[in-house]
């Protein structure tokens, strides 16, 4: 899962490449551009170019000599070998490197200026990356430590993206270490305090970046320890921001959507997953979580009584992957105990993995109420002893009250008779004489101008432009104003009866 | 000095007999107030091995004892208490026996959520064979499912004294039927038009015709003839409120929303 978690991080970089440095540069001079980049973000206060500085990480992670390169970007941003920041960022990458980096930069100890601290926040990420991708995630964890909390002491508006990514990788390291998190001893307990005292210092500094990504932490971390009722109150308790980016708000949904599964509200979560998935990117990296997302999505969907599409099934990107859930859906639609218990136990190792088995198991009563539904459907009068061995039901009077519950619970309109021991249907009513139809196209329509007014709020307008439109409209103003001040000298000796009009204007 | 008290009062705790439990609520107050001089109530990481033991020994006699004395409230109480001790991994000996109480507790509640969500839990933490083999957990498990899928004799099949896997489990029984029955008369309701009295006894487990005139009363329901007929007002007022003529306000509202809708686009 976490690396499925890692390479969705990085696909919402991916996507934009196009936007970002053109990837045949060399690594060193990506890197170079990116102070840039940073330098331009603080002058101008634009959280803009900071994004498409931490845009490039995908592709300078990918580069063979991406440790040389990320020498040479120190070196050149802390010339002098005596800074501390230069020394503590040195340290952690291997000597052999270094050697290399020197002469990479060795023209240009000449230039002296005050770094911004971004700068080096920048810097500390690139490390993150890279010891992460050298799998050493002891390592990486002590240093994440010290350095989101620098991060964080810096309070600076401008940091606020990169602190974000530093957090991601924070826990994603604590994540890797022994023993791991379904443990009750796995380190990632230890890091909710200080994910916590973030959440609340981010919330604070009205910092929505960090707040978005350290929420989606704090509620993985607690999934992942199965401690679903702190990641209940934790989302009960918070807000998420409105204007995160879209990677968190997929994630966060996916979370949500899980813990309500769990919780039996399967219309909150089928709602939060269906969003979810739709947000996410279909392609690329993030492939991992748009699977994840949607195996949830069709066992949800599946609890709640609806069948999933077939077409879902047929995504190139999902078909492998969905398989199992595949046979499972058969199994459901027709209603076949047997076959579901068989698929079920088939597929366990899988489901588990997951995380869905669980859910899985709870389709069991919905597998029986779609065998119920289609004995109903295809009979007007049916014995309860051909219900019972249809449905592989133990005995006769459970068939009797799992059929009373199906009545109750609106899923077949029939009616039992005790004393002979059938169910009788009761024929279908048209749909059409009740409001039924009307109710269903509200509902659309609600939908599509609820869409439109989404994406109404989300374009984006510059900073200021309607002062600057203001002053065009004074202006204008002002020249009708002269205009009709000289039409009126000029037509004064002739009428001067409704000069007033012109005052309106 | 603290913890040979402790130890005295956990022996007396063993020694109670069944008439005396009235007087454990003093003897546990005692034994805690000892923990807290021991700082074990709550477990640390320093705090040791064998204080853990005694504190969750005691903690789990008192969850025991609530469900004894059907004090739910003390119950769940310890059980929160206990969840520190449990998290660290050293599994005492009733430590399943408590956890399948809490589940059935939340079953005899109607708390599903929270009952999928302990569950889960413990699904992912001690992992599908521990769960599989322990009869405390799967006790509830079973009767959950029974209940989801609407197989009320199994229910009722499970709650008698012989299939109960701890006599603490037999004190949920009562509330189990309770909720059973309910549940099969609210589905009667629907299910049936009406249905003879001698046929009810049997499909709402209960002893005598009597009873079930009884009940049948209580539930508003009208017996006569030997046959009980279940009132109907609910369905027809179901399908008046769907009929279309009855609420053409509401797609008159909608449609004027459009309208506007509309308007503010175009």
């Amino acid at each position: 899962m976490a690396d499925k978690m890692d390479v969705d991080a990085v696909n919402g970089e991916k996507q934009e490449e196009s936007v970002g440095p053109a990837p045949d540069l060399p690594p060193e001079r990506i890197i170079t551009n990116n102070f840039a980049l940073i330098n331009q973000a603080v002058d101008n206060f634009d959280s803009r170019f900071t994004l498409r500085a931490l845009r490039s990480i995908a592709t300078l992670r990918k580069a063979s000599n991406f440790p040389d390169a990320l020498i040479a970007g120190i070196r050149t941003a802390y010339p002098k070998a005596s800074n501390r920041g230069r020394q503590i960022l040195e340290e952690l990458l291997p000597e052999k490197h270094q050697q290399n980096g020197t002469s990479a930069s060795a023209g240009k100890e000449t230039q002296e200026e005050q770094t911004h601290p971004e700068i080096w926040a920048y810097l500390g990420v690139l490390v993150q990356v890279y010891l992460h991708d050298q799998g050493e995630f002891e390592k990486g964890a002590e240093f994440s430590e010290n350095f989101v909390e620098r991060i964080r002491s810096w309070n600076r508006r401008t940091l606020d993206q990169i602190g974000a990514k530093a957090y991601f990788y924070y826990a994603l390291f604590h994540e890797n270490l022994d023993p791991k998190p379904p443990s009750k001893q796995s380190p990632v307990i230890d890091t909710r305090p200080k994910l916590l005292a973030a959440l609340r210092s981010a919330v604070l500094r009205k910092d929505t970046d960090t707040q978005a990504a350290v929420t989606v932490l704090l509620l993985r971390n607690y999934i992942s320890t199965a401690d679903i009722t702190q990641a209940d109150l934790l989302v009960a308790q918070t807000q998420f921001p409105m204007t995160a980016s879209n990677n968190q708000v997929c994630r966060y949904l996916y979370y949500l959507g899980r813990i309500r599964a769990i919780q039996l509200a399967y219309t909150q979560a089928h709602e939060h997953l269906e969003s979810a998935t739709r947000k996410s990117p279909t392609t690329g990296p993030a492939i991992g979580f748009y699977q994840q997302a949607t195996k949830l999505l069709i066992v949800v969907e599946l609890l709640m009584g609806d069948i999933p599409d077939r077409s879902l099934f047929r995504q190139p990107a999902l078909e492998a992957a969905l398989y199992p859930y595949f046979k499972l859906v058969q199994a459901v639609r027709v209603g076949d105990l047997q076959a579901f218990l068989k698929c079920a136990s088939v597929n366990e190792p899988q489901f588990r993995k997951d995380g869905t088995y669980t859910l899985i198991l709870r389709l069991r009563q919905n597998v029986i109420k779609t065998g119920v539904r289609m004995l109903s459907l295809s009979y007007s009068r049916i014995s309860l002893r051909d219900i019972c061995t249809r449905l592989g039901v133990d005995s006769e009077e459970s068939a009797e009250y799992i059929t009373a519950k199906a009545i109750r619970d609106g899923v077949i309109e029939a009616s039992l008779d005790h004393q002979n021991g059938h169910m009788v249907t009761v024929p279908q009513k048209d749909a059409y004489s009740t409001t039924e139809p009307s109710e269903a196209f509200h509902a659309r329509i609600s939908a599509l101008l609820g869409m439109r007014d989404d994406c109404v709020m989300a374009m984006r307008y510059p900073m200021n432009k309607h002062r600057q439109e203001i002053a065009e409209a004074a202006k204008a103003r002002e020249r009708e104003r002269e205009l009709a001040k000289e039409i009126i000298e000029g037509e004064g000796d002739a009428d001067d009866g409704d000069d007033g009009g012109f005052e309106g204007m | 000095m603290a913890e040979n008290e402790a130890k005295h009062i956990v022996q007396q705790l063993d020694s109670l007999k069944a008439n005396q439990l009235t007087q454990a609520p003093q003897l546990l107050s005692r034994a805690k107030l000892a923990l807290l001089n021991l700082n074990a109530l709550v477990p640390s990481e320093d705090t040791p091995p064998t204080h853990l033991a005694l504190a969750s020994g005691i903690l789990e006699r008192g969850a025991l004892i609530s469900i004894k004395l059907k004090d739910t409230d003390s119950f769940t109480r310890y059980y929160q208490q206990l969840q520190p001790f449990y998290s660290l991994n050293n599994r005492s000996q009733n430590q399943s026996k408590v956890t399948g109480l809490y589940l059935l507790l939340l079953l005899s509640v109607g708390d599903y959520a929270g009952f999928h969500t302990v569950l889960e839990g413990l699904e992912l933490s001690a992992g599908k064979e521990q769960i599989e083999k322990d009869q405390f957990i799967q006790y509830p498990v079973r009767l959950e499912q029974a209940l989801m899928e609407g197989s009320y004799d199994k229910v009722w099949g499970e709650t008698k004294r012989e299939r109960v896997p701890s006599e603490e489990f037999g004190v949920f029984s009562e509330v189990l039927i309770d909720t059973i029955r309910s549940e099969i008369a609210s589905c009667s309701e629907r299910a049936y038009p009406s249905l003879p009295i001698s046929n009810a006894k049997n499909l709402l487990f209960l002893d005598s015709e009597g009873a079930v005139i009884q009940f049948a009363q209580a539930r508003g329901w009208v017996a006569k003839d030997g046959r009980i007929y279940f009132p109907q007002q609910e369905e027809e007022a179901l399908a008046a409120e769907k009929d279309v003529m009855s609420n053409s306000d509401v797609v008159i509202e909608n449609t004027l929303g459009y309208a506007r809708k509309l308007e503010t686009i175009v």
